[in-house]
């Protein structure tokens, strides 16, 4: 027997994997297609049970869409609903619905859809976000174009909320196999789902509104951001997503084959401080946290200066953004005698952090800016999110930990006194209460103040907002400037 | 030799029970609560409840392995608590990208080891055969995502003659499968070629110290002609036993390269269920690897029985 | 894989006066550069407990990036302003610390599991080196994320599964020697005086094979090595801050474009190590049993 004889006796083997590969369909049209690549996939393509937000990243905008959407500025503006009405007690929202809308399986989108959507998002979903549906009362089909909500009091958080995942429109007969089966309005549909690669939508010629320039868009996941990167500097792909760190960058500013896109998104990089510790129920000891840290040097660091410092937990995006970023200075010698007002000497923290890029070094800038004004932290790399949702999230079972938060107006969690920062503020809790109650200025008023309250109350540090940072190739146009809804927008995707 | 072969062929079954057993065990004490992550952030402690008794986890621990362990026999590794699927079909689906990796690296580690360490046999005790057997140690001793690291920056990055990863099935497009493999499949083949050429060598030299080489060149017949001639089916049982020891080694050291070049194989799938504590993928992906390990181990084992005289009467 | 080079085939002794003298010379080479190349490592690690030219987890934001030859920074520093050179002497120290403890766990258990499997009756013996096998089909990168994910990611944990994994490389070792010494006639003679088994064991079996063991600490060595750099290359190694060379690897990946030679210098040290260890282990083996010289595998 020669050693050659080995291929020869496994090659049946092989020749059943050749006819075994998936292949991708191939619809008529132009042709043109996009490839954008990614970090996270999707664990399955139902956001009404898993909470990933990779999932909306693919699927909204671009196959679900809702009544309403964001735009790029953060403002909320028609979608499915052509125009709505809101009355004086701003309890009763009556929109008019965009005709001659179908679902992707051929099922005309009608008001009866609306109801059975909403009403699905109370009782089906399983994530929490979809918990702010709580607070319809009713939903009444007036006509097949109109239909009325009813709510049991004034919220802003509810209409923003349907402009996210939560007010994606479903029909009665697309939800069998959401998970991998989606079934929307929008312009594109899924084509192909290669587990571990990658996602491909595919245009629909009978989508209502605007026909998006690329037939085909692929979504392309990648474990690891330095093989992103790779993938885009030998053709591969037309887009990154988001770039993971910014050393990366270097590659491709400078070059005129590449475009880099700056913007901003609602990622809040949070340095969060667990409430329910002693050592924390003393203010002293958080403020002298917050002053240790030299926040832009920590940004230079991760991030290479890209992104923003915020001091609260309000991107600029929204209303009532102020720059409160200079309300504790990097002041290691104000940290020290903090520490020693407050008698805390010899401090040892427990520090889980994600294993994810832009946390883990975070997290050790941060140690090591702690350890300067005599702070011991214990770094414990958590998987993410399934082992940091569980000992963290659920568990409250830290003492420090970084996370992004990365939902839009994420600042009424810090009413909620059971969530994991545990952080219990009267005063928080019932300006967030009132602002969602009341309108136009007086909301904004109410947000302001209270996220002035948690930048001094250190109600935990607010570490920087994290950028988006696109690269595509120099000839792609109609790129999102700014992150500001949970989609990766593609349907204004065109070649120049 | 019937005997000795079932006799075998039970132990590896015994084994295999063994090892099932052995993942069951480990994965019931992973920490993480599959039903938690599958709910996201702030699930109720009754939706919990309700997914446990849903995915049966919720039973005693024996009746939860016998139910994994029979579906197992017939090829059912159950769904994953994450995403819902099928596992079997989506490992199977895994296996045949880490076996086109494995199989292509072990081409290349053939490619090198041959010639190579039928060279350093042939040059014992020259300086040439001297640098080649230095040159195989110090391939012994780099780390193979290293190696894959530095292809990448020269070839994908620098030069952009290859993609830097990803996968295309090759009946899709058998030029971009072609291209895409390369580059991890050398990564991997590199360091177990370096291996594998010391094995070869020392087999050359085993077998150029046997008589009837000896004799082939008494009888006038130069070296490589009296090797080519006689020497290398002798020499081939030993390094074919390595190589197929070897296959056990790349199958989980494909996991490295895999997250290197971003293929979607079992490595990546077993990094993926560990992240995501998809507890059921995590035990099948194992233990579709342990099968492999013993499975190969077996095989080796029979041959061994079979083709080896010198085994056969020396066995215990 | 150490179970293969037995099948190598049979030694054909009259060749080996002849070849003794060739065979000095790579013996030498083997063992001194092998010598000299794990000294190096031990001696880093061990003056980088009394001094390195800076603090080794101390990021300087504004000493980021710098080139390696920059004054105060031979080797450069990292993205957190981490002087190289520094990280690199105190890597040294948990490269030997989980070499050390994996082969010692591996070597502890697993060399009297092989001597009791080589003195027991026939059964006990085939049945631990059937137990021996099946942790055999657990490789140590297997077993290494499977304990990362059970106990969490770190050091201890990477070397208990390194060190676990191991485990029947020396008991096969093991086992094998003792055959070879109980077949040895004074072997047999104190064993049918009656001698006790821990007697014979001690005196004759363990003195015999403590060169063979003593090759495989070295070559295992080189193996744990390997495994720590991949896991945590991986995120199942050792944790931040701790200086660690796979990690060093792992973190300089998104630096390759604009700082290769971030990549350069742990990839250099983790290839050094593993290299020492493997010539030390061979020229050992040689120097151990000169017979052996010719078929270094």
């Amino acid at each position: 027997m020669s050693p050659l004889a080995l291929p020869r006796l496994l090659a049946p083997v092989a020749v059943g994997a050749l006819v075994l590969g998936t292949g991708c369909s191939a619809g008529s049209g132009d042709g043109s297609e996009m490839t954008i690549g990614f970090t996270a996939e999707p664990a399955s393509l139902d956001f009404t049970t898993d909470d990933g937000v990779a999932i909306p990243e693919v699927l909204l905008t671009n196959v679900y869409e809702g009544l309403v959407e964001l735009d790029a500025d953060g403002e909320v503006r028609p979608a499915l609903a052509e125009s709505w009405d809101v009355s004086d007690d701003r309890r009763t929202y009556t929109f008019q619905l965009q005709p001659d809308v179908t679902f992707s399986d051929g099922e005309s989108f009608t008001a009866e859809d609306v109801k059975f959507s909403i009403e699905r998002a109370q009782e089906e979903w399983t994530i929490s976000v979809a918990d702010v549906m709580d607070v319809v009362d009713s939903v009444t089909v007036d006509s097949p174009t109109e239909v009325t909500v009813e709510l049991s009091q004034p919220s802003n958080a509810w209409l923003y909320a349907m402009t996210t995942r939560v007010g994606a429109m479903f029909s009665p007969t697309g939800v069998d196999n959401l998970d991998t089966d989606p079934v929307g309005t929008g312009p594109y549909e899924v084509a192909d789902w290669t587990r571990g690669d990658s996602i491909t939508l595919q245009r629909r010629d009978d989508y209502w509104g605007e026909r998006p320039a690329m037939e085909t868009v692929e979504f392309r996941y990648f474990d690891d951001e330095n093989a992103l990167n790779n993938a885009m500097l030998t053709g591969d792909l037309d887009v990154i997503s988001n770039v993971a760190a910014a050393e990366s960058l270097d590659q491709f500013t400078g070059d005129d084959r590449y475009q880099v896109i700056e913007g901003t998104t609602n990622g809040e990089v949070v340095l969060a401080l667990n409430h329910d510790r002693d050592v924390f129920s003393d203010k002293r000891v958080r403020r002298a946290i917050a002053h240790a840290i030299d926040q832009e040097a920590l940004l230079e660091t991760v991030w290479s200066g890209h992104g923003e410092l915020i001091g609260s937990m309000v991107p600029p995006t929204d209303p009532w953004y102020e720059d409160l970023s200079d309300v504790h200075p990097h002041d290691p010698e104000r940290a020290e005698e903090l520490l020693e007002e407050a008698g805390v000497t010899d401090l040892t923290l427990d520090f889980p952090v994600p294993n994810l890029p832009y946390a883990m070094d975070t997290a050790q800038v941060v140690q090591s800016d702690l350890a300067e004004v005599g702070i011991t932290t214990e770094i414990e790399p958590l998987e993410f999110p399934a082992v940091w949702l569980e000992d963290v999230f659920t568990g409250h079972d830290y003492d420090m930990t970084v996370i992004q938060h990365s939902e839009g107006r994420d600042m009424p969690t810090f009413g909620d006194p059971d969530y994991y920062w545990g952080y219990d503020n009267e005063e928080v809790q019932d300006l967030l209460d009132r602002a969602d109650r009341s309108g136009g200025d007086e909301r904004v008023e109410h947000m302001r103040h209270a996220a002035d309250i948690l930048a001094t109350d250190v109600a935990a540090v607010f570490l920087y907002l994290q950028p988006m940072l696109v690269v595509a190739d120099s000839e792609v146009e109609g790129l999102p400037e700014n992150r500001v809804s949970e989609s990766f927008d593609v349907t204004g995707l065109s070649r120049g | 030799m019937a005997s000795r072969i079932l006799r075998k062929g039970l132990i590896f079954l015994v084994s295999l029970v063994s090892a099932s057993v052995v993942v069951f065990a480990f994965m019931a004490v992973l920490p993480g609560d599959p039903a938690r992550v599958a709910l996201g952030t702030n699930a109720t402690p009754e939706a919990v409840a309700r997914l446990h008794e849903e995915y049966g986890t919720d039973r005693p621990a024996l009746v939860q392995y016998w139910d994994w362990v029979s579906g197992l026999a017939v090829g059912d590794f159950g769904r994953s608590y994450v995403t819902g699927v099928q596992i079997g079909p989506q490992i199977l689906d895994r296996f045949q990208v880490t076996l086109w990796l494995v199989l292509s690296a072990m081409v290349v580690a053939l490619l090198i080891a041959l010639p190579l360490g039928i060279a350093a046999a042939m040059r014992h005790r020259r300086l040439s055969g001297t640098l080649l057997s230095g040159l195989s140690q110090v391939g012994v001793a780099v780390p193979n995502f290293l190696v894959g690291i530095m292809l990448i920056t020269l070839f994908s990055v620098h030069l952009r003659w290859l993609p830097s990863g990803g996968w295309t099935p090759p009946a899709e497009d058998p030029w971009g499968f072609a291209q895409r493999l390369l580059l991890p499949a050398v990564s991997l083949g590199l360091v177990q070629g370096a291996i594998l050429t010391r094995y070869v060598r020392s087999a050359i030299l085993d077998v150029l110290r046997e008589d009837f080489l000896r004799t082939a060149r008494a009888k006038g017949l130069r070296p490589h002609q009296a090797l080519l001639r006689h020497g290398l089916r002798n020499a081939a049982i030993p390094v074919v036993t390595v190589l197929a020891l070897q296959l056990a080694t790349l199958l989980v050291g494909a996991v490295v390269i895999e997250r290197v070049f971003v293929i979607p194989g079992l490595g990546s799938l077993l990094l993926d269920g560990v992240g995501d504590r998809d507890l059921l993928l995590v035990q099948g992906v194992v233990m579709v690897l342990v099968l492999a390990v013993l499975l190969i181990n077996f095989v080796v084992d029979v041959l061994y029985t079979v083709l080896d005289p010198r085994i056969r009467t020396a066995a215990p | 894989m150490s179970g293969v080079a037995d099948h190598g085939g049979g030694w054909n002794g009259d060749r080996a006066a002849t070849e003794a003298r060739g065979a000095a010379r790579t013996v030498n080479a083997s063992l001194v550069t092998g010598g000299v190349l794990v000294a190096t490592v031990i001696l880093t690690a061990l003056l980088s407990f009394l001094w390195t030219p800076h603090d080794p987890v101390h990021n300087d934001s504004g000493a980021r990036l710098l080139d390696a030859g920059s004054p105060g920074h031979w080797l450069g520093t990292d993205k957190f302003g981490r002087d190289v050179a520094s990280q690199l002497m105190a890597g040294a120290r948990i490269t030997l610390l989980v070499g050390v403890v994996a082969v010692g766990i591996a070597a502890v258990v697993g060399t009297p599991l092989g001597i009791l499997a080589g003195m027991a009756r026939r059964g006990v013996g085939e049945f631990l080196m059937r137990v021996n096998d099946l942790v055999l089909a657990f490789p140590a990168l297997l077993l290494a994320i499977m304990f990362g994910a059970v106990f969490g990611a770190g050091t201890l944990t990477a070397m208990v599964a390194i060190g676990i994994a191991t485990i029947p490389n020396f008991a096969r070792i093991a086992r094998g020697g003792t055959l070879q010494v109980l077949s040895h006639d004074y072997v047999q003679a104190a064993r049918a005086a009656g001698r006790r088994p821990v007697g014979i064991a001690l005196r004759h079996v363990l003195p015999n094979i403590s060169g063979l063991v003593t090759v495989q600490c070295s070559v295992s060595f080189a193996i744990a090595i390997l495994a720590e750099a991949a896991l945590s290359f991986l995120g199942f190694g050792t944790r931040p801050p701790t200086p660690s060379w796979g990690r060093m690897l792992q973190e300089s990946q998104e630096l390759l474009f604009s700082a290769p030679a971030l990549a350069l210098w742990p990839g250099l040290a983790i290839a050094l190590a593993v290299l020492g260890f493997n010539l030390l282990g061979d020229g050992l083996r040689d120097r151990l049993d000169p017979r052996l010289a010719e078929r270094r595998t």
